[in-house]
């Protein structure tokens, strides 16, 4: 009995890192998506009327979704320490801080840091939509991923599972 | 002045300063930073405040270029594409009405000035306001409590800007006499300093004020869109200036200016100025005089 309930524990275990794996990549995905649809809001916003920095990252936390709202709320927060640390570098900081995103993604969103607020709103809005194309790319690379890898941490996971429940049988 | 606000206005302005640089401002006595008038910041030379009596070495380090491009940045809350039209005049303000001059290398686009960067020096001039100002004239500009056309004559650093804002701000808020619509053409924004559209500065609860346009077309666009009963301007130099002083005079409004002079004769000298006294568009002159550290307001009634 015990080494019944054993074994299902560990076929379980193996199957959850699978899953995890999987849903990790899903994650991924999402983050990227939702860090496009608020570079396209940023957009939207310096195209309708420029406002100041720390009124556009205010509408984009509200406006916002998961990581890009984090992002933006936290920038906004930054704003007011800006005699303590320039924006770009609070940008750059903030950007790391996102896990969610990747190492491509981040490195992809910082020079955005460099642009914003430091030039006309034209010019802010094609660097915003530069990074945005690139985001986008990389969200499709990662979905696609996770669609070709997704299934197979999956069934690694149950495999390996069922692979020690026979061997400890 | 209250010494008070006073200091409270100088950590204001301060604000502005990257953290290095406002440790080094705070540090300056509370009886010289009630005095202060603006902090100097030069590329490769210590900061400076000037006081009353001159410029005073307030930091031990040079400034960076990289502080006076931080300094641009908290003025201007990390927004310079907010304040660009600004930055090309060589200014923005900031909360508080204070004012951060700037001077680096200019970029041209089709003859004009483009951007302003690589800045090499940069002032912070901190906003004062003298309320009460024109206490000592108010009652001469307007006989039988209504405000009379005025021109305030005076040479550059007299006060003519502080008493002109504390004259529309009187006649505005009916201090003293009947209150009217006030309209402000105030074209480098020197005398309500708007920020986020409001006056930093107070100009009185009736007065509406057009900012960052040449003063000619200011004062014809309050004309048209705000029914004044009182148009005021900062430092009339220009023949479109006075064209449109006399148009508005036309209209029966009453005008509220400052001119770069010292005496009748003065003007009376100036092509650009004859129009305004020989068409009696101007009743009332004041000239700002300074003795001694104090200043000497005489009012001279115009022949109408």
């Amino acid at each position: 009995m015990m080494r019944l309930v054993g074994a299902a524990l560990v076929a379980a275990g193996t199957a959850w890192l699978g899953f995890r794996a999987a849903a990790a990549l899903g994650c991924r995905v999402r983050a990227l998506e939702v860090m496009v649809q608020g570079l396209a809001l940023l957009e939207q916003e310096l195209e309708l009327d420029g406002p100041p920095l720390p009124e556009l990252m205010e509408r984009l936390a509200r406006s916002g979704r998961g990581p890009a709202q984090a992002l933006f709320r936290d920038c906004r927060q930054a704003l007011d320490r800006l005699e303590e640390e320039p924006f770009p570098q609070a940008w750059h900081r903030l950007v790391r801080a996102r896990d969610e995103l990747g190492r491509a993604g981040q490195e992809t969103l910082m020079p955005l840091g460099d642009t914003l607020g430091r030039c006309g709103c034209e010019d802010q809005r094609k660097a915003a939509a530069c990074v945005r194309l690139r985001l986008t790319e990389l969200a499709r690379q990662a979905e696609e991923e996770r669609r070709r890898q997704s299934k197979v941490y999956q069934v690694l996971g149950l495999a390996g599972g069922a692979f020690l429940v026979i061997l400890l049988l | 002045m209250d010494r008070e606000q006073s200091i409270r206005e100088y950590v204001q302005a301060a604000g502005a300063l990257p953290q290095r640089l406002r440790q080094e401002a705070l540090m300056l006595p509370r009886e010289d930073q009630c005095r202060a008038e603006e902090f100097r910041l030069r590329a490769g030379r210590p900061m400076s405040v000037v006081l009353p009596e001159g410029e005073r070495v307030l930091s031990r380090g040079p400034v960076h270029s990289r502080e006076l491009e931080q300094l641009v940045e908290i003025a201007s809350r990390a927004s310079l594409h907010a304040v660009l039209d600004q930055v090309r005049r060589g200014y923005l303000t900031m909360a508080g009405g204070h004012r951060v001059g700037l001077c680096g290398t200019v970029s041209l686009r089709e003859g004009e000035i483009h951007s302003l960067s690589r800045y090499s020096s940069a002032d912070v001039r901190i906003a004062r306001q003298v309320k009460g100002a024109a206490d000592p004239v108010r009652d001469a500009l307007c006989p039988g409590g209504r405000l009379t056309s005025t021109l305030i004559l005076a040479p550059p650093g007299m006060g003519k800007t502080t008493l002109l804002r504390d004259l529309i701000r009187q006649v505005s808020d009916g201090v003293g006499c009947r209150p009217l619509r006030v309209s402000l053409a105030d074209e480098r924004g020197e005398v309500a300093a708007l920020y986020g559209g409001v006056p930093q500065l107070e100009v009185g609860g009736r007065t509406d004020v057009v900012e960052g346009c040449p003063k000619a077309q200011g004062l014809m666009l309050l004309l048209r869109a705000m029914n004044p009963q009182v148009l005021a301007a900062d430092e009339i130099t220009a023949p479109e200036d006075v064209a449109a002083l006399r148009t508005a005079a036309g209209c029966g409004v009453t005008l509220l200016a400052t001119a770069h002079g010292e005496s009748r004769a003065d003007l009376e000298r100036r092509s650009l100025y004859r129009p305004l006294l020989e068409e009696h568009i101007v009743q009332r002159l004041v000239r700002i005089r300074g003795t001694g550290g104090q200043r000497i307001y005489t009012v001279e009634e115009l022949g109408v």
